[in-house]
C-alpha cells in the first residue's frame, strides 16, 4: 500500500520521473527546435533574397517563357507563360509514366509466370532477364538505350520503315495518327476503350459474379445473365460502329511522309521518349515479375494440387486458382511499384526528354532563378500524385480484402 | 530365345523387372528427355530458347571478345584494326579515371589504403569466431569515417582528427594482427580480460601513429577532384551510414506515443518518400544555398551527401519499422517489468533483435542506394557514370559510348548481384536460426 502511494506520488509531482510531464517536455523541446530551425532558415532566405534583389512570389508564372519545347501533348508555343510550361511538363510526365505502368505491368506478369516455368531453359532465360536488368542502375540503362540503340539508328534519309507508314530513325518513331474533327467520336472511342478494359478485368471483380454466387435466387441469376449478355452485345455493337466510323470520312489516318530532310506528319515519338519508355518498362517489369512470382508462390500448395486433382490444366490452374488468390498479396506492392514509376519517370531528364523536372527544375529555374518556388511546385506535384494514387488504390485494395470473407 | 522357351517349358516364375516409378529418370539421357523433350511444346521451347541464347550471345561474344581491340593509340586506330569490334583500348587508357576520377595520380595510394583498411576493419564482422563484434562494428561506424576523411581530404588537420587518425591506425593494426592470429589457427579469447591485455600495445601504437602522422604531410585534394567508382562508393557508403541512425530515430518517432513527435516523423517520412530522388538532389543544389547564411561556402559534395542521407534515411525508417514490428510485444513488457526505461528497453532489448532481423533489408537498401547514386551525375558530380560519359568527349576517343557504358554496367552488375546473393544467404541463415 505504501509502495503504490509512494510511486503514485513519484509519478504525478513536478519531477523528471513523471512520464506525462516528461512527454510534454520532449514535445515542447521538439517544437521549439523545429520552430527555431524554421526561423533560422527563413531569416537566412529573406536576407539572401534581399541581397540578390529577388522577391518571393509566384508572379513569374504569368510571364512569357520564350523557349521552345521539343515534344508536347497539349498545345504549346514559346509565347505562352511559365504556368503553361508547368502543365506541359506535368502532361508529358503523366503520359510517359502511364505508358510505362501499362507496359511494365503486362510484361511483369508475363515474366513472373514464365519465371515459374517447369522447363529449365525457359526458367533460366527468365532468371537471366530478371537478374541482368535488376542489378544495373536504371539511369545507365536509360542512357544505354538512348545513346547506344536509338542514336545509332540510321539518319532520317534512310530510316527503317514498315510499308511507308511507320518510320524508325535516330530522331525517333513515326506512326500514323488518327485524326478526327468530331468530339462525339472521340467520346465513343473512349467508351469502347473503357468497355474493353472492363472485358479484360478478371471476372471475380465484375458485379455479375457476386450475383451468380447465390444460386438460391434463380430470378436474380437469370437477370444477371441477361444483363451480362446484353452488355456484351452492346459492346460488340459499339465496336462494330467504331470500326465502321474509322473507315468513314470523319476519321482519317495521317501517314508520316518522307520530307526533304526529315519525316513529316503523323504521330512522332522522339528517341528520348522511346528510350526512356523501353528502359523503364524493362526495369520495372523485373520488379513486378518478382512480385508476381512471390504472390503465386504464396498461394497454398494444396490449392494447386486440388485444382490438378479435379483435372484442371496447368493454364486453368494458373488463371482460375493461383492468380486470383495471389492478387491479394500482389496488389499492395504493385501499387508501390506504380508510384515508383511515376517518380522514376523524372529520370528521363538525363536524356533530355521534356518532362516536368527537365522543363521546370532545369530550364525554367535557370531562366527565372526562382529556385524556391520552382522546387516547391515540382515537389507539390509529386506529393499530390503519390497521395492520390495511393489513396485510390488503398480503396481498391480494401474492397478486395473484404470480398475474401 | 532359347532361354524363353526353356522358361515356358519349366514354368518357372520369373518376375519381369519393375518399371521405374513415373517421373523418375535414372540415366542422364532419360532425364534430358524428361526435362527438355517431354512433349512437343517442351521440345519446341527447348529449341526456341537455345536459338534465342545463340542469337543473343554469339554477336556479343563476337563484338566483345573475338573482334575486340585491346591496344591502340586512339579510336581511329581501333577502327582501322577492326571496324565492328569493341574498342577496349580506350577503356584501358581511361580505366584509372573511371575508378579514381580526377584524383591526382600520385595520391591514389590513399584511396587504396582507405579501401584496404575498410576491408580489414569490416572483415571481423563476417568472421564468426572473432570476439567483440559490436565494438568492431561501432568503431567502424564512428572512427573509420574520420580516418577515411583524414586520408582522403589531406591538408592540415586539427588535433582532434589527428588523435582519431592515430587511434584508427592502431585499431587497423590490431585487427589485422588478430586476423592473422586467427588465420594461423590460434583461437581468440572472447573475454574481457583479453581485451584489457591489448590496452598497452594499443596505446603504444596510437602514440607511434600520432608521432608518425606529425611528419606526414598529405597534399590536400579538393572534393571537386573526387570522382569515378571511388566517389560512387563514398556517396553510397556515407548515405547508408547516415541513413541507419536517421532511420532508427524516425522509426522510433513514428511509433512514439507523443503526438508531436509522431506526426512530425510521419510527415517527414511520407513527404520524402513521395518525391523522386532527383528533385531532392536539385533542391539540395539549387535551393539549399538560399537557406544558408551568406558567409557559408557550400561544398557540392556535402550538399549531395546531406540530401542522399536524408532520402535514404526516410526509406530506412520504414525498414526499421518493419523490424521493430517483428519483435514481440512481450519483449518490451518484460524489459519494462524489470524497471528499464524507454531508451534502455530500446537500446538493449528491442533494437538489437530488430537490427539482426533487418540485416538482409539493410543490404538490399544499400544496393538500391548504390544504384541511385548514379543520379548525382545529372547534377554534375563526376561519379562513375559521368566519367564514362565524359570519355566519349575525349578527342582521342570521340563518341566511344558503348564500351564505357558496358564496363560500368558490368561493374554495377557484379557489385549488386554479389550483394543481393549475400543478402539472400543471410535471409536463409536467419530463417534457420529462428
Amino acid at each position: 500500500m505504501e509502495i503504490t502511494s509512494s510511486s503514485q506520488q513519484k509519478n504525478t509531482g513536478w519531477s523528471w520521473h513523471n512520464p506525462t510531464l516528461r512527454g510534454w517536455f520532449y514535445q515542447s523541446f521538439t517544437i521549439i527546435t523545429v520552430l527555431f530551425l524554421v526561423y533560422y532558415l527563413g531569416s537566412n532566405m529573406i536576407e539572401n533574397l534581399r541581397l540578390m534583389g529577388l522577391p518571393f512570389g509566384f508572379d513569374f508564372l504569368t510571364s512569357t517563357a520564350s523557349f521552345d519545347i521539343g515534344w508536347t501533348i497539349i498545345d504549346y508555343r514559346p509565347d505562352m507563360n511559365y504556368w503553361r510550361v508547368y502543365l506541359v511538363g506535368i502532361s508529358n510526365t503523366l503520359i510517359l509514366s502511364f505508358l510505362i505502368i501499362v507496359f511494365a505491368t503486362v510484361l511483369g506478369f508475363l515474366m513472373g509466370v514464365v519465371r515459374l516455368s517447369k522447363h529449365p531453359l525457359v526458367a533460366i532465360l527468365a532468371r537471366a532477364y530478371i537478374e541482368i536488368f535488376r542489378n544495373i542502375p536504371l539511369l545507365i540503362q536509360i542512357i544505354f538505350w538512348f545513346v547506344v540503340v536509338f542514336l545509332e539508328l540510321p539518319k532520317p534519309k534512310n530510316s527503317f520503315t514498315l510499308g511507308e507508314s511507320v518510320f524508325l530513325n535516330n530522331r525517333g518513331l513515326y506512326t500514323p495518327e488518327l485524326l478526327t474533327n468530331s468530339p462525339v467520336l472521340m467520346v465513343l472511342l473512349l467508351t469502347v476503350a473503357v468497355w474493353l478494359l472492363y472485358w479484360l478485368l478478371p471476372s471475380r471483380l465484375k458485379p455479375q459474379q457476386s450475383q451468380l454466387k447465390s444460386p438460391s435466387e434463380p430470378e436474380a441469376k437469370s437477370q444477371a445473365v441477361l444483363a451480362t449478355t446484353g452488355l456484351k452485345w452492346l459492346g460488340y455493337g459499339l465496336m462494330l460502329y467504331v470500326v465502321f466510323l474509322i473507315f468513314s470520312d470523319d476519321f482519317s489516318w495521317q501517314n508520316p511522309q518522307r520530307g526533304r530532310f526529315n519525316i513529316e506528319g503523323g504521330l512522332f515519338l522522339p528517341a528520348a521518349f522511346c528510350a526512356a519508355l523501353i528502359a523503364m518498362t524493362v526495369y520495372r517489369s523485373v520488379t513486378i515479375a518478382e512480385m508476381v512470382r512471390a504472390g503465386i508462390l504464396s498461394v497454398d500448395q494444396g490449392q494447386k494440387n486440388a485444382a490438378q486433382a479435379i483435372g484442371f490444366t496447368r493454364w486453368q490452374t494458373l488463371k482460375l486458382i493461383l492468380i486470383p488468390q495471389s492478387a491479394r498479396s500482389i496488389i499492395p506492392p504493385l501499387i508501390n511499384a506504380w508510384l515508383t514509376i511515376v517518380k522514376e519517370s523524372s529520370l528521363a531528364v538525363a536524356i533530355g526528354f521534356p518532362e516536368l523536372v527537365s522543363l521546370f527544375m532545369q530550364t525554367s529555374l535557370n531562366q527565372t532563378g526562382r529556385a524556391i518556388e520552382v522546387v516547391m511546385m515540382v515537389m507539390a506535384f509529386y506529393v499530390v500524385t503519390s497521395l492520390l494514387i495511393s489513396g485510390l488504390m488503398n480503396q481498391l485494395n480494401k474492397r478486395m480484402q473484404i470480398k475474401e470473407r | 530365345m532359347t532361354q524363353s522357351s526353356k522358361q515356358t517349358q519349366l514354368k518357372i516364375f520369373l518376375p519381369i523387372t519393375a518399371r521405374p516409378p513415373p517421373g523418375v529418370a535414372d540415366t542422364w539421357l532419360a532425364r534430358l528427355r524428361q526435362q527438355y523433350f517431354s512433349s512437343a511444346l517442351s521440345a519446341a521451347l527447348t529449341v526456341a530458347t537455345l536459338f534465342l541464347f545463340y542469337l543473343l550471345i554469339s554477336p556479343l561474344v563476337d563484338w566483345a571478345i573475338i573482334k575486340a581491340v585491346w591496344s591502340a593509340a586512339d579510336r581511329r586506330e581501333c577502327y582501322s584494326i577492326s571496324p565492328d569490334g569493341a574498342c577496349w583500348a580506350g577503356i584501358v587508357h581511361w580505366f584509372n579515371n573511371i575508378i579514381y576520377g580526377r584524383y591526382p595520380d600520385l595520391e591514389q595510394w590513399r584511396i587504396n589504403l582507405v579501401f584496404i583498411a575498410l576491408v580489414a576493419w569490416a572483415w571481423p564482422i563476417f568472421v564468426s569466431r572473432f570476439p567483440h563484434k559490436t565494438l568492431v562494428f561501432l568503431s567502424l561506424w564512428f572512427i573509420f569515417p574520420l580516418f577515411a576523411s583524414y586520408l582522403l581530404l589531406g591538408g592540415t588537420h586539427n588535433i582532434v582528427s589527428q588523435i582519431f587518425f592515430a587511434v584508427a591506425c592502431a585499431m587497423v593494426i590490431i585487427i589485422v594482427a588478430c586476423l592473422v592470429w586467427l588465420l594461423l589457427g590460434r583461437g581468440l579469447n572472447p573475454s574481457h580480460s583479453s581485451l584489457m591485455r591489448l590496452r598497452l600495445p594499443a596505446l603504444g601504437l596510437t602514440v607511434l601513429a600520432f608521432a608518425c602522422q606529425y611528419y606526414l604531410v598529405l597534399v590536400p585534394v579538393e572534393t571537386t577532384r573526387w570522382g569515378g567508382l571511388f566517389l560512387t562508393l563514398v556517396i553510397a557508403s556515407v548515405a547508408i551510414m547516415m541513413a541507419l541512425p536517421i532511420g532508427i530515430l524516425l522509426a522510433l518517432g513514428r511509433r512514439s506515443s507523443l503526438p508531436v513527435i509522431k506526426y512530425l516523423s510521419i510527415t517527414f517520412i511520407e513527404l520524402v518518400r513521395s518525391v523522386p530522388l532527383i528533385t531532392v538532389l536539385f533542391m539540395a543544389v539549387t535551393m539549399l544555398p538560399f537557406f544558408m547564411p551568406n558567409s557559408v561556402e557550400l561544398d557540392k559534395l556535402a550538399q549531395v551527401l546531406v540530401a542522399v542521407s536524408l532520402f535514404s534515411g526516410a526509406y530506412m525508417a520504414e525498414n526499421v519499422r518493419g523490424g521493430l514490428q517483428a519483435i514481440a510485444q512481450g519483449q518490451t513488457e518484460a524489459a519494462q517489468s524489470l524497471g528499464m526505461n524507454y531508451w534502455q528497453t530500446m537500446l538493449f532489448i528491442v533494437l538489437p533483435q530488430a537490427l539482426r532481423l533487418m540485416i538482409p533489408n539493410i543490404v538490399t537498401s544499400f544496393i538500391s542506394t548504390l544504384k541511385d547514386t548514379t543520379l548525382v551525375s545529372i547534377i554534375g558530380l563526376f561519379d562513375i557514370l559521368l566519367m564514362a560519359k565524359n570519355m566519349a568527349l575525349d578527342k582521342k576517343w570521340l563518341d566511344l559510348h558503348t564500351e564505357p557504358l558496358v564496363l560500368i554496367a558490368t561493374i554495377f552488375f557484379v557489385l549488386c548481384y554479389g550483394m543481393s546473393q549475400y543478402s539472400l544467404h543471410l535471409e536463409r541463415k536467419l530463417q534457420w536460426s529462428h
